[in-house]
């Protein structure tokens, strides 16, 4: 016997239309296993992605699913998971997709603390549509919309998922499949907001005019950047400094998901009891 | 669990029309189990190949890195995998160091 991905998989799309050797892959394999792991059944899976290579993800998986209109996978998702509370939904998108153009649904999504898991593939580019600055993208590289060298700071995905308010937040990276299952198990059992930054490659659209032209080469890049939570925080600012941390950099398990606490709404509806006040909620301003 | 049936005495098997040739899984292996070949028909013009079956020693890391579903590796408790050799360690080095293709006079 051996793990059959065939039957998560919808397979008149196979093989998928990503790159020889992207991440993407890899995720998908390492979500399926996770999605097995945790015996959820099919039908009750709604996975949602938007636009970009990371968009392809929900035409691969034979849940339910939603190819959204870009940015907005946390705001369909979050209607999926209203009228659905006891479904998992998982949405996908891209580093573009999650903190530029849907930078403002995913800061609210985790404020409102749904329960949604929110995996954002991040390839430090915009790949699909050849090679833009990204939120992320390193200053000094190269891009087609700043050929002279990239001068945007980045954002730390993570960073501004914890501000924001999601109650699980981790990074993983496509170089360790087994972590990236064992992250994306966690989260998915999570109740609340649970925000993945999943560190891929695109030695394609970013690799290829950043010395990077292999996917091995890319892969090396970004384990060289990636340290773990623990080391990470035994160490000075300064070597912080080029450093991103891998593994889960914030559970809370606290604090209350947004559809019980819709849940306090439909009783008001219903009349079962009064209208909600301050007292209702621990933390008030 | 989701299985599949694994074919009779076979530790990995590759499902080519699946395969981009990104030669990821010859890298991750340890073992020199798996090398690319020419392939003038597929887009990259090279195609991964078993060309050490039985040096298989189960680590599953080419199932895990290939994006592409090719690649399967049969469950530990079903498959007695070999143990990883020195010979196995130089063929697997030797792979990586010609592009991920076996040289073509190795062991000659």
């Amino acid at each position: 016997m051996a793990f059959n991905y065939d039957n998560y998989l919808r397979l008149e799309k196979m093989p998928t239309l990503w790159c020889w050797g992207c991440g993407d892959g890899v995720i998908l394999k390492a979500f399926i296993r996770a999605v097995d792991k945790l015996g959820w059944n099919k039908d009750d899976v709604c996975v949602v992605s938007g636009i970009g290579c990371s968009g392809r993800f929900s035409s691969y998986v034979d849940f339910n699913t939603i190819h959204t209109t870009h940015g907005r996978t946390v705001a369909f998702a979050t209607g999926v998971k209203l009228a659905n509370p006891d479904k998992h939904v998982v949405c996908v998108a891209g580093d573009g997709d999650a903190l530029a153009i849907g930078g403002n649904h995913t800061i609210h999504g985790c404020r409102r603390n749904i329960d949604i898991n929110f995996i954002v593939i991040n390839n430090f580019i915009y790949g699909l549509t050849n090679s833009q600055t990204s939120p992320t993208t390193p200053q000094g590289m190269w891009t087609v919309s700043q050929k002279a060298g990239n001068i945007d700071p980045t954002f730390d995905a993570c960073k501004l998922a914890i501000a924001a308010g999601a109650t699980f937040v981790a990074r993983e990276k496509v170089t360790e499949p087994r972590k990236l299952e064992k992250v994306f198990v966690e989260g998915f059992k999570h109740r609340g907001f649970s925000f993945f930054d999943i560190l891929s490659n695109c030695h394609i659209n970013l690799g290829r005019k950043n010395k990077m032209q292999s996917a091995m080469e890319n892969l090396s890049w970004i384990d060289s950047i990636t340290v773990s939570k623990k080391k990470y925080d035994e160490m000075t600012p300064d070597e912080q400094l080029n450093l991103l941390a891998t593994g889960i950099l914030k559970q809370d398990t606290e604090a209350r998901e947004y559809c019980d606490m819709y849940e306090d709404i439909k009783a008001v509806q219903q009349g079962k009891r009064g209208l909600l006040t301050q007292d209702d909620f621990k933390k008030k301003i | 669990m989701s299985k599949m049936v694994a074919p009779e005495n076979t530790p990995v098997w590759v499902n080519e029309s699946r395969c981009k040739a990104c030669d990821m899984c010859v890298e991750v292996c340890p073992a020199g189990v798996l090398s690319m070949r020419s392939e003038p028909s597929s887009t990259l013009g090279a195609m991964i190949s078993i060309i050490s079956l039985h040096a298989c020693i189960g680590c599953n890391e080419c199932e895990l890195v290939c994006p592409d579903f090719a690649i399967h590796v049969a469950d530990k408790s079903e498959y007695k995998f070999a143990k990883l050799t020195d010979e196995a360690k130089v063929r697997a080095e030797a792979i990586a160091n010609n592009n991920y293709r076996l040289p073509e006079n190795y062991g000659k």
